[in-house]
């Protein structure tokens, strides 16, 4: 009814501004294809051409969502009383196969364009100033919770270990394999926590023992946990799930 | 060992014990073979993907580091 009331309408406009409308709602629905296959993650095809050009819009997406992001704006934090409890595991395998890290014998290597390249063990990590934050977790599968992390000011570690904090990219090795990568206006956002504790207790291996990077400004998959190394490089380093197509910067 | 020494050297002992978790899980080792968990995955994918991805962007970023160390160097 709507579509026939709109051709009639339509009718008595001029051939030009209809080609005009129809090539506007053609971009349109093109652009929100092309939006939903990037937000989804799938494939709608395996063809390497089309995958190519996917790859490149997510990687154009990347860029304005850099260009539109501020280091001022902080992600919202919640009193004590909106925590969820129990806070959810995520990850790819099940909470029974979560990764064991030997805290004892525990260092983290520090790689690419920094200054101090020497590993640091628990207690060195543990002495740096520590700070809380009540923040909301994203998943990117379509649930949130909301908790408690503690531990030093990413910014603060980048420069107790003289990152060149004009590189473009921090990366991340874990425990589980998993790894991952940020920008890096994120890795010096004053959120942006290497965290040690969950709920005032040394974080627990489901969790992410000895150390998870929380960004609360990012998704939930670009907040790596059991991490055992991590990199300054120019050179994009990507990660597993966004090297499986999911966004890189995903984040606000 | 003085009644003092002992007391303050398992202090000591419970102090660092309880620096790490207590609810360590059973550490059951990841089975490979077997489907990823969780909504991000493809059907397709197994738990031991990311292993295999995760060996072979550690070569290639081994590499363009290895580069970009070099140029780094060289200023």
């Amino acid at each position: 009814m709507k579509k026939r009331a709109m051709e009639t309408s339509l009718a008595h406009q001029s051939p030009r501004l209809i080609r005009s409308i129809e090539r506007r709602l053609f971009l349109r629905q093109g652009l929100s294809l092309g939006a939903l296959a990037l937000l989804s993650g799938c494939d709608l095809t395996d063809d390497e051409g089309v995958q190519r050009l996917l790859t490149g819009m997510s990687r154009w997406n990347d860029r304005v969502q850099s260009w539109l992001f501020s280091s001022n704006k902080l992600a919202p934090e919640f009193p004590e009383s909106a925590i969820t409890r129990p806070f959810p595991f995520n990850a790819f395998y099940g909470e029974d196969e979560v990764t064991l890290v030997d805290g004892k014998s525990y260092k983290m290597e520090i790689e690419g364009l920094v200054r101090e390249k020497k590993p640091w063990t628990l207690p060195e990590l543990y002495a740096l100033p520590q700070t809380s934050q009540i923040t909301r977790h994203i998943c990117v599968e379509g649930w949130s919770a909301i908790g408690k992390w503690s531990g030093v000011r990413f910014s603060t570690f980048l420069e107790r270990i003289g990152a060149d904090t004009t590189a473009k990219y921090v990366g991340f090795e874990c425990a589980d394999d998993y790894y991952t990568s940020i920008d890096m206006a994120t890795a010096l956002h004053p959120q942006t926590l290497l965290t040690f504790r969950y709920a005032d207790e040394i974080l627990p291996p489901k969790y992410g023992f000895p150390m998870k990077l929380r960004i609360p400004t990012k998704l939930g998959f670009k907040n790596p946990k059991h991490i055992m190394a991590m990199f300054v490089t120019n050179e994009y380093p990507g990660g597993y799930w966004e090297d499986q197509g999911y966004n890189w910067f995903s984040g606000s | 060992m003085g009644p003092i020494r002992a007391i303050i050297a398992i202090a000591g002992l419970a102090a660092s014990a309880s620096a790490y978790p207590a609810d360590a899980p059973s550490g059951k080792p990841m089975k490979m073979d077997e489907p990823m968990r969780g909504e991000m995955k493809k059907n397709t994918m197994k738990k031991g993907d990311v292993r295999k991805a995760a060996e072979k962007k550690a070569r290639e970023l081994k590499a363009m580091m290895e580069k970009e160390a070099a140029g780094a160097a060289k200023k």
